[in-house]
């Protein structure tokens, strides 16, 4: 047994707001303090030291076929950060679009245990898993995308029954072995290859005829009712198109009151206020969180430098191509499922609306009041890649380094913007709520993202540095399932992550039409979209953790 | 075993029945004759060292030696599965050595194409269900034999298409290859499709040619050929880089793409860039997410190093800048390694036959056939699932290659 003695907890599941106090470890949980007789095999001093949960992102790019298509179209981005074999280490590349083997090790070494990859395609699952087989050292799950598939688009067309429609969705996740089900601008995907340009949530689909507010209602519902733990994820209509504020508050409100989460919803609180016709509106997206206790959102911070945006979206990316730097990119149709679209981006503090974008992240995490409900996110790589994260930290905590940032941006876009008057600094409390309490809650991941007695024993160390950044970046003690992966932010044991997949229950005879459908219409069989559970692990995944979903059924 | 998944070209089929009996396997309806050939794989093979037969540990150490022996490794072929290319890159990475397959020409006209300026493409599925127009340009898709029954049937979803199909370049034969008549064939040599891309995007964004004609095609066939383009609803421009085997060829690529784009600003276009045999599109995917590029990656002290030009197979070998060869041809047993000055060890079929016998031959089991796997289709968005149909004591790709790298931990230098 494992005792990590004195250390500073931030434990917001248990209401732990920097209490000392020793945590006990074993076989690789967090277990309760033990009586005299037993033996301590080891012990760590944490005197003064931070201790978290490992961290959670729900929402990261990290693998999938669009990563592919960015690694391979940016070799000049990885030429600048090339990684070499080291040790179990292997070789790869990092920066905006890095290598499967050095996202893993990088996750890790910030703090992170756990990574969800929010777009795989149904016809990309078995890619997807493979690629996220060779993420080493962090636990991963990923989101099935729905809402812009045919099959989908003519159950509701046709009027569907709702149970139908969660039986579709409730086979999609177990076949694709997916955590939650995300839509992508809903229907547009699907609209772009009818040659529409634009699909508002109220407009009828060129083809179907169905709106996309009709496709999140089926979809938040589908996903309610099978008892899935995390919202409908939904990346709403007409991303970073000024004026788009105006739709996700629709958006929000279409849900009806079920649970949606708004995915990188600093891109979709746009207003087209002032000379340039681009404004934030920011204020108006955090009150109606704040006041909508069904929505939660991640932010999708914008930070500054050479990244790639990769999205489903396709629609949206060919309308953004114009913007390219350097000056090339790809979209693509994908098998009457989905589509995907890759357009490298170089954001600049000068640029007016960069910048503005910029605050209106920030703005976004300040102004929403309830950090249970608001994730740390820069969209992984759309806004900036991961690794930034230590930066972002600082911004929340930080108003004077924040304010000094703000002295550097584009002197219009900080005029615009209100950030300067926002005093909010984050506590420890709240960055631990919103990267690990409150992720693991969303997901329903019961062990994980808390110290609690019977939490797998991710728990990460920091010293308390009053540079937030240099905190955050480089933590003291890793521990992933109980073993040190990481000392002083540098990754000292090579693990293995299981995969998460949410099993709910649906009736089995959706295969019926469903494989008529394949048989008739596509290019593959039903039965090898399906991904097994033995996959998994030749996927490479160390093994497969089943979450149990209860159902509630209408 | 219905709907097996077949890996022997870059559409995997996943609906062969595949039959199996003492013999071995056989691919049944409706199989195309390359599946027919290459199915049926010898249970058993024998390990030579120099031509003689050789116990599989001695061929591994053997392998061994020489691969440790060796300053910089070329480990190429790499016809496999994913499982196979994972083990292949980590061998490389073990020894320093660089990867390209054996479809690696081929391969690059199409990522400097893409490296460049990036593409709009679509896969298979939305070409069956949208396609009203097809353009094949400098390929007739006769090496992927069941394209325009898979890809190109009549039923859509959307209901039935008046699919029109227009065949640019010379010397090919949809009609042979596919019993299909094309509505409109404008024969030109296939050096010279870029060019004719080019007029198609000038005409298209309003500019006069002072021509009669471009690549020899004349200019009223150029301007009825454009706007065939533009009335299409969901055109693909179909090309094959393997069969684009004039010099600078990307650049011709790049028109084909560039015209798509330019299409797009009004209606909708895609193109299809088929490929993938011999498992060359998830070797290249594996080398992706691995390192970062798509082959052609020497691992360095320093890390991945990519060099699309100049790590290539042929310029590797003729330039000696590699001083031992691994070739990986687990698929196809005409695929065998080139004549070069440096060792060479082979994972192979069993009925691979050597005119110029390798220093060390292993026989590999074949991925979809003698056991399960992965390999992705040619548009690198579906994997398939690989079946294993016979047994076999044959080693895969990856345990043979993990063999050698077990070896290599005890082989004196």
């Amino acid at each position: 047994m494992l005792r990590l003695k004195g250390g500073r907890l931030y434990d917001p599941e248990h209401g732990v707001d920097g209490q000392v106090r020793d945590l006990y470890v074993e076989n690789g949980r967090i277990v309760a303090a033990p009586g005299p007789e037993t033996r301590i095999d080891s012990e760590i001093d944490l005197a003064g030291r931070v201790v978290m949960a490992g961290a959670i992102d729900l929402h990261t790019h990290i693998g999938g076929g669009k990563l592919n298509i960015a690694r391979a179209l940016l070799p000049e981005d990885h030429r600048a950060d090339t990684v070499p074999a080291m040790g179990d280490m292997h070789a790869g590349c990092g920066h905006a679009a890095p290598s499967t083997w050095t996202t893993g090790y990088r996750y890790a070494e910030m703090g992170y245990t756990a990574c969800f990859e929010p777009a795989m395609l149904p016809s990309n699952a078995r890619h997807a898993h493979l690629e996220m087989g060779d993420i080493p050292m962090v636990d991963k799950g990923a989101y099935a995308m729905l809402g812009s598939d045919d099959f989908f688009l003519r159950l509701l067309a046709s009027g569907s029954d709702q149970r139908l429609i969660n039986d579709y969705v409730g086979w999609t996740l177990d076949a694709t072995q997916a955590m939650a089900i995300k839509v992508v601008n809903p229907g547009a995907i699907s609209a772009f290859k009818f040659n529409a340009r634009n699909l508002d949530l109220d407009e009828a689909h060129p083809h179907y005829g169905v709106s996309p507010r009709q496709v999140i209602q089926a979809l938040a519902r589908a996903v309610h009712e099978l008892g899935v733990a995390h919202p409908l994820h939904v990346h709403a209509s007409n991303l970073g198109i000024p004026g788009n504020a105006d739709s996700t508050l629709a958006t929000m409100a279409a849900a009806e009151g079920l649970p949606i989460h708004l995915t990188h919803i600093q891109f979709h609180s746009y207003g087209t206020e002032g000379e340039r016709k681009f404004s934030s509106e920011a204020e108006r997206i955090a009150d109606a969180i704040n006041r909508m206790s069904n929505v939660s959102a991640d932010v999708g911070q914008v930070l500054f430098g050479q990244t790639v945006t990769a999205s489903g979206d396709n629609m949206s990316q060919h309308r953004n191509h114009r913007h390219a730097s350097p000056d090339k990119w790809v979209t693509m149709d994908i098998e009457c499922d989905a589509g995907c679209g890759v357009v490298p981006f170089k954001y600049k503090d000068k640029n007016f609306v960069n910048a503005l974008q910029w605050a209106i992240g920030l703005e976004l995490f300040l102004r929403v009041s309830d950090p249970w409900r608001i994730f740390l996110t820069t969209d992984h790589p759309n806004g900036a890649p991961f690794t930034s994260y230590p930066h972002l930290i600082r911004l929340l905590m930080d108003r004077g380094f924040r304010n000094a940032k703000l002295d550097e941006i584009n002197a219009e876009a900080a005029a615009h913007s209100q950030l300067r008057s926002l005093e909010r600094e984050y506590s420890l409390y709240e960055i631990a709520i919103m990267t690990r309490a409150a992720p693991a809650r969303s997901l329903g991941l019961s062990d994980h993202g808390h110290l609690g007695v019977g939490a797998a024993a991710n728990i990460v160390v920091y010293h308390d540095d009053a540079n937030r950044e240099a905190m955050f970046e480089k933590p003291e003690y890793v521990f992933k399932d109980g073993q040190i992966i990481v000392r002083d932010g540098r990754v000292v044991k090579v693990v293995n992550g299981a995969q998460h997949a949410v099993k709910p229950e649906y009736d089995k005879a959706i295969e019926k039409p469903l494989k008529e459908y394949y048989d008739r219409y596509m290019t593959v069989k039903m039965e090898h979209i399906r991904v097994s559970d033995d996959e998994i692990c030749a996927c490479g995944a160390s093994k497969l953790i089943p979450h149990q979903c209860t159902g509630r059924r209408a | 075993m219905p709907d097996s998944c077949c890996p022997f070209c870059g559409l995997v089929c996943d609906d062969i029945r595949v039959a199996t009996d003492a013999t071995g396997a056989r691919a049944e309806s409706p199989a195309c004759a390359r599946a027919v050939r290459l199915f049926p794989v010898p249970a058993r093979g024998t390990a030579r060292i120099a031509g003689q037969a050789a116990e599989p540990a001695a061929a591994y150490r053997a392998a061994a030696a020489l691969l440790k022996r060796a300053q910089r490794p070329l480990i190429g072929g790499l016809a496999c599965d994913v499982t196979g290319h994972r083990a292949a890159l980590a061998l490389a990475e073990r020894t320093g050595g660089v990867v390209d397959h054996m479809n690696g020409a081929a391969q690059f006209r199409n990522w400097l194409a893409y490296q460049d300026g990036g593409w709009m493409t679509t896969t298979l599925s939305e070409v069956r269900n949208r396609a009203d127009l097809i353009v094949l340009a400098g390929t007739d898709t006769c090496r992927f034999p069941r394209f325009f029954e898979r890809c190109l049937a009549q039923e859509s979803q959307f209901g039935e298409l008046r699919r029109r199909l227009v065949v640019l370049g010379s010397g090919l034969s949809p009609e042979a290859a596919h019993s299909v008549s094309p509505d409109l064939a404008i024969p030109l040599q296939n050096a010279r499709l870029g060019e004719l891309c080019g007029a198609l995007r000038a005409r298209l964004a309003g500019r006069r040619l002072a021509a009669d004609s471009v690549a020899g095609v004349p200019m009223d066939q150029v301007d009825a050929l454009l706007e065939m383009l533009r009335a299409a609803r969901y055109g693909v421009l179909v090309w094959n880089a393997a069969e684009l085997t004039f010099p600078h060829a990307d650049l011709a690529i790049q028109a084909m793409v560039d015209l798509v784009k330019d299409l797009n600003q009004t209606t909708r276009w895609s193109g299809l860039p088929l490929g993938g045999n011999d498992g060359d599109t998830s070797a290249a995917q594996v080398c992706t997410w691995q390192a970062g590029y798509p082959l052609r990656t020497a691992f360095e002290a320093s890390g991945p190093h990519y060099q699309p030009l100049l790590f290539d197979t042929a310029r590797l070998l003729e330039t000696r800048e590699v001083d031992a060869l691994l070739w990986i041809a687990a698929l196809d047993p005409e695929r065998v390694p080139p004549a070069v000055a440096c060792p060479r060890i082979v994972l192979g079929r069993p009925d691979m036959v050597f005119a110029d016998p390798p220093d060390v031959f292993i026989p590999v089991a074949v991925p979809g056939v003698h056991h399960a796997g992965f390999m992705h289709r040619m548009d690198g968005v579906v994997a398939l699932p690989l079946q294993g149909h016979t047994p076999t004591e044959l080693p895969s790709v990856a345990q043979a290659l993990a063999a050698i790298q077990q070896e290599m931990n005890h082989v004196a230098t």
